[in-house]
């Protein structure tokens, strides 16, 4: 909980304010009971009409000030609490943002969403809770405690029997609480995650009418949370029986004890009956009680998981100075792999092993292999969205690793196989490659990458809106706009992973033409030997390894599965 | 003045014309609304009535017993104590711990079948949210972002469910303890109680003064909370992109502004809410200076009593006590309405229509035709996707569709799988208005291989035995080796029983494409769409699967958008789209002596 509440501090004033609001709040409600008791005895009973208009002015008074301070503790507090929340969230945020793709691999989004979300707002309420009435309860039962104590001691011990069980108790159910709560928090997370993957899916659910299958798979992950919620809930219900049974058996025990001291004549009635009511005002805030503790078991709860994200210490991205990078960037090679494996994190199988070629400067490279032959991975490698397992790439002669991130991915543009395009505008989207581009330079980037014209023929042109993930595009679009959006970048080395699969083949040959005109190094990740024929060499991969690596021509005369390749596209494409 | 109109530099999120709005509204949609809202999760919690009604007997025990606890102290300090009678007290004292035994089940259990309900009405509320939303149309998901629509299944009903846990107990008890206390005042003095009575406009005034203010912005809270969620959701899960183009920046900056929207609008709603505790106090304390001002001055007149007054001021306050409860649950009510009003307006939102005229076990044969179907996407402004399109395919025939991209081949393809209705024009199925069947009926005798492989979290046995949920793992395993995906798929560490996940990358783009034709191979349908299935696939293992593919659609209507040549030289019929229209069709023959676009295309690509 520490390293989340450190995020109150710079709040500390308003929430000192707001502490200090809700003291003299309840100050006046602790002197409140003393004015009217005034009011009664000397004006009402004594029938003096102005004492009741002198109490009663100060009553007003009094009641007038805890009013104010009430309703300005309200602002303090809120403020306290949602900026705690807001910097939170944005810490979180921030936090994840630096995750390497590796990390991101042990945390699903449907984890992170839950952590951004219900788990900052349960440890808000609290905080919130906190500043307004969390004080009340235990200060009115300290409060009476005392009281009880200054009455007759003795009595007043008796009263404190049960505490030592109580204590036990309260560490246990505190203990399984945070376990259970943190165990409904996880169930959020499976629901999240079912209920994004259908969103993911639908096309494909309500193709193969799996409508009931998914509702019984959600209705399972539901059933879990709600088993769990009950679990944890009913637990902590048990606080406000327990306590209070156990306080008003103390409470006889003082009685019955207390009767006979004043039975020995060692105690006034008078002492009894003020420690009883003290006690039966200590029972009436106990389910004020519970209610904290069972707020803050689950606040602890949700911090723990959100300590997991911000205490995160390797799996991050490092970046480094831009002056780290060394100045004899050697320009006479562009990208060169040496003896490079990878496998992903937890998993047995290699995806790459060992790998090596150079790139010179201006080259372009097209990479074949059959699938899961490692192609995607090889060009994650060179954004180091992943880290070797061993071996060293390096870029204009420089080890990667030793590049900043930011640097070294500034100068690569990068078009996934999946088009991957956000809400947003068309404009937003082509400029997400580089930040307040200008209406030409997007218009150069769509145009090179051939959607300028479909994009002129929307009505609204670039300001059409596009879904998330781009749904209302077609497959072709999408592609384009991606490719556009890499573009843009003019950057020095183009990544594009099988990114024109779903182009026919008059606009394709159309894009490619265009982009004789880049200077930049190009890795082609291609099915198709026609694009592969134009490239200055072919990298040819086969589990893992390069097989071949060489002209078309060259690879045509040595490699069989090129050849294999070759033969498997005779026969032409149409623009189908 | 600046501070109170923006307290810590927070821009109200209210207009006047907001507030005004929702006070001219008063009789109109609004608290209506609210009923409605209520009403409807009402009638979910009803279903358990028997509990309910358990519930409701413990709190009116343990209200009886949490006052006669006190009332038999009295009595033993009065009658006992006081008068130094020992010899019943044992007695007495046995009684009081059964009382406080009894006490303490009673809250225990009124709480444990409480719990109980509100989660099981939360269950029933999320879940039936869930169902409704798999029967809403493509359109639908098109227009929104699916992590928007995710926080109504969680942040939203986490308010509801908060709330259910603990209001339904406390204003039932609050209500009875009301009651009780305004039936003793009464017997008391009917006057001193008209008095009490008298701020009780003020609380009505005040709470509704606050509520008109927190129910807005509750909602407004919700909304940005939805938002938020739907940009965390949307951002992470496209990381790829933000990482390689460097732009984690701007994403913070973007999700900075959305926090602060949360931010702003949780701070009124919080602040405003915050009220109305601190103002039911304040017209408490005023109401027992009235009380005590007036009674006072009764009393010299010999209206009332003193001992009244003083017995009364002791009421006046038990009184306000439960209604000051009231007034604060009124507060996460309505934070729970918000909530449940955004769940509820997705389970308003109108089904996919369903056309139920024709049995369905119908046994389609596959015959497909389109009559002058027009179609526009709702998002797109965009001219139509498609216009006028006409076109017959006889059943076990192999149709290939041919255009450039954007020509409309998908959505001929989606409106076949009636993901979308048509605008203008007719689809039959057998001579049938696809209106007048089932969806189930069409689609479960169909197969798809989509553009977009999804695969879901689960094995891979499941992740192909979608395609036939009685499909057995034999069959999966034939089917996979006709997809070429066997081989991978052995590979794995644990073979068909590794799980995927659907944003992890244990397999590859071309992999997962395998699979969804593995899936289309162990569906065995009647019509069968291909929408470039094979597109990340090597072209090696493309031509193994092809053969496969080949004899899949041998005896079954096809739909095939292809780029190889071969596929579309083999199909029966073509169909040639061009901006949405449909330019040539026809048998090969047929188009080679027309001698148009697609003789063209073959001319070009030396076919011909």
């Amino acid at each position: 909980m520490k390293t989340v509440f450190s995020y109150v501090k710079p709040y500390k004033w308003p929430a000192m304010i707001a502490f200090c609001l809700m003291l003299i709040e309840l100050s006046v409600e602790l002197i409140q009971p003393l004015i009217i008791a005034k009011i009664i005895d000397r004006g009402i009973i004594a029938q003096d009409l102005g004492t009741i208009g002198y109490w009663g002015f100060i009553l007003i008074m009094f009641a007038i000030a805890a009013f104010l301070s009430g309703i300005i503790n309200s602002y303090f507090a809120s403020h306290t609490a949602q900026s705690f929340g807001f910097d939170l969230r944005n810490a979180l945020f921030s936090k994840i943002q630096s995750f390497t793709m590796a990390t991101y691999l042990r945390f699903p989004t449907s984890v992170l969403i839950t952590r951004l979300t219900s788990d900052v707002q349960q440890v808000q309420s609290v905080l919130f809770m906190s500043l307004r009435i969390m004080l009340r309860a235990p200060l009115a039962a300290v409060g009476s405690l005392i009281m009880a104590f200054v009455v007759n001691p003795k009595m007043a011990l008796f009263l404190l029997i049960g505490t030592p069980l109580l204590m036990i108790f309260l560490y246990i159910i505190v203990k399984k609480g945070v376990h259970f709560f943190g165990e409904v928090q996880r169930r959020l997370d499976r629901v999240n995650r079912v209920l994004q993957e259908n969103l993911q899916g639908i096309r494909l659910v309500k193709a193969y009418m799996r409508g009931n299958y998914e509702s019984s798979r959600f209705q399972d992950v539901s059933n879990h949370l709600k088993i769990d919620t009950i679990k944890a809930l009913r637990m902590m219900e048990l606080i406000q029986p327990v306590l209070l049974f156990v306080m008003n058996v103390s409470l006889l025990a003082a009685l019955w004890f207390g009767s006979i001291d004043v039975r020995n004549g060692s105690a006034q009635v008078g002492e009894l009956v003020a420690v009883v009511n003290y006690a039966l005002r200590m029972t009436g805030s106990f389910s004020m009680f519970a209610f904290i503790i069972n707020a803050v078991s689950r606040a602890k709860a949700s911090s723990e998981r959100m300590e997991e994200i911000l205490l995160i210490e390797s799996g991050i991205e490092e970046y480094k100075d831009v002056n780290s990078l060394s100045p004899d960037i050697q320009h006479s090679e562009s990208l060169r792999f040496e003896h490079v494996s990878f496998q992903y994190p937890n998993t047995k199988k290699s995806i790459l092993k060992d790998v090596s070629f150079t790139v010179s400067p201006g080259e372009t490279i097209a990479i074949m292999g059959a699938t899961g032959a490692g192609k995607s991975t090889l060009l994650n490698l060179i954004l180091r969205f992943y880290e070797p397992t061993s071996g060293e790439i390096y870029i204009n002669g420089q080890q990667i690793s030793k590049w900043p991130l930011e640097k070294l991915r500034s100068i690569i543009g990068y078009v996934p196989q999946q088009s991957m395009l956000f809400t947003g505008s068309i404009y937003e989207n082509v400029s997400w490659g580089k930040q307040g581009a200008k209406m030409e330079e997007v218009r150069a980037a769509t145009t090179q990458a051939q959607i300028h014209q479909t994009v002129e023929n929307f009505p609204e042109q670039y300001k059409t809106r596009v879904g998330q993930k781009g749904v209302n595009l077609s497959g072709g679009q999408k592609q384009r706009l991606s490719i556009a959006r890499a573009l843009i970048r003019k950057s020095e080395i183009l990544l594009l992973d099988d990114s024109t699969s779903a182009l026919d083949v008059k606009t394709e040959t159309a894009f490619w033409e265009a982009l004789k005109r880049e200077r930049a190094t190009m890795l082609v990740v291609t099915q198709k030997i026609r694009t592969a024929k134009e490239a200055d060499k072919i990298l040819l991969l086969d589990e893992g390894q390069v097989i071949a690596y060489g002209t078309h021509e060259q690879l045509y005369e040595t490699s069989e599965v090129y050849k294999l390749i070759v033969l498997s596209q005779q026969e032409r494409e149409v623009d189908a | 003045m600046n501070f109170i109109r923006k307290p810590f530099g927070y821009e109200p999120v209210l207009t006047k014309e907001d507030v005004k709005n929702s006070v001219q509204k008063k009789k109109g949609p609004r608290p209506n609304n609210w009923k409605n809202t209520l009403l409807r999760i009402w009638k979910i919690v009803d279903e358990q009535r028997a509990l309910l009604i358990a519930v409701l007997l413990l709190v009116v025990l343990s209200s009886v017993m949490s006052l006669l606890g006190p009332y038999l102290i009295g009595h033993m300090i009065d009658e006992y104590v006081m008068k130094e009678k020992f010899s019943g007290m044992p007695l007495l004292i046995v009684g009081l711990i059964i009382i406080y035994f009894v006490l303490a089940l009673s809250l225990f259990f009124q709480n444990y079948w409480m719990i109980g309900i509100a989660q099981q009405t939360i269950y029933r509320m999320r879940t039936g949210l869930f169902h409704h939303l798999l029967h809403l149309p493509i359109a639908f998901f098109d227009k929104r972002q699916h992590g928007e629509l995710m926080s109504r299944a969680t942040n939203d009903m986490e308010t509801v469910s908060a709330t259910l846990n603990s209001s339904f107990i406390q204003v039932f008890s609050s209500i009875l303890t009301l009651t009780g206390t305004f039936i003793v005042m009464l017997s008391l003095s009917p006057l001193l109680t008209l008095l009490t009575m008298i701020i009780i406009p003020a609380m009505f005034i005040a709470t509704r003064w606050i509520t008109r203010r927190t129910g807005k912005l509750f909602k407004e809270q919700q909304a940005a909370l939805g938002a938020l969620n739907g940009m965390i959701e949307e951002t992470i899960s496209g990381q790829q992109v933000v990482k390689a183009f460097s732009q984690e920046e701007r994403v913070k900056k973007e999700f900075c502004e959305k926090n602060s929207r949360l931010r702003r609008t949780g701070f009124w709603a919080l602040t405003y809410s915050g009220y109305i505790p601190k103002v039911m106090n304040f017209l408490n304390n005023i109401s027992f200076a009235i009380i005590a001002g007036i009674g006072g001055l009764l009393a010299f007149k010999g209206h009332v009593t003193i001992g009244t007054i003083v017995v009364f001021t002791e009421y006046a306050r038990q009184f306000t006590r439960p209604l000051n409860d009231l007034a604060n649950q009124m507060n996460t009510v309505l934070s729970a309405i918000a909530g449940a009003e955004r769940v509820f307006s997705i389970m308003d939102e109108t089904v996919e229509k369903d056309g139920g005229e024709v049995d369905e076990r119908h046994k389609l044969l596959g015959d497909v035709e389109f009559r002058h179907v027009s179609f526009k996407y709702e998002l797109a402004e965009q001219a139509h996707t498609l216009k006028d399109v006409s076109f017959h395919v006889k059943p076990g025939q192999t149709a290939a569709l041919v255009g450039a991209t954007g020509a409309g081949k998908t959505t001929i393809m989606q409106l076949i799988a009636r993901f979308y209705d048509v605008e203008q024009g007719t689809i039959l199925f057998d001579g049938i208005d696809v209106q007048k069947l089932k969806r189930e009926t069409l689609r479960s005798q169909m197969a798809f291989v989509l553009q977009d492989s999804f695969l879901f979290e689960a094995s891979i046995y499941e992740n192909i035995r979608y395609g036939r949920l009685d499909a057995t793992n034999e069959e999966i395993e034939e089917a996979a080796k006709k997809a070429n995906a066997h081989d991978f798929i052995v590979k794995l560490p644990n073979g068909y029983n590794t799980i995927l996940t659907s944003d992890g990358s244990e397999i590859s783009q071309g992999q997962k494409q395998l699979l969804s034709i593995a899936r289309a191979f162990v569906a065995d349908p009647v019509i069968l769409l291909l929408d470039e299935a094979t597109s990340s696939i090597d072209t090696v293992t493309e031509v193994k699967i092809q053969q496969a593919l080949d004899v899949l659609m041998e005896g079954r209507t096809s739909f095939v958008i292809a780029h190889r040549l071969n596929t579309v030289r083999n199909a029966d019929i073509v169909f040639v789209m061009q901006e949405g229209q449909m330019v040539e069709a026809g048998t090969q023959q047929e188009l080679m002596e027309t001698n148009g676009i697609y003789a063209n295309m073959l001319k070009q690509a030396g076919i011909l």
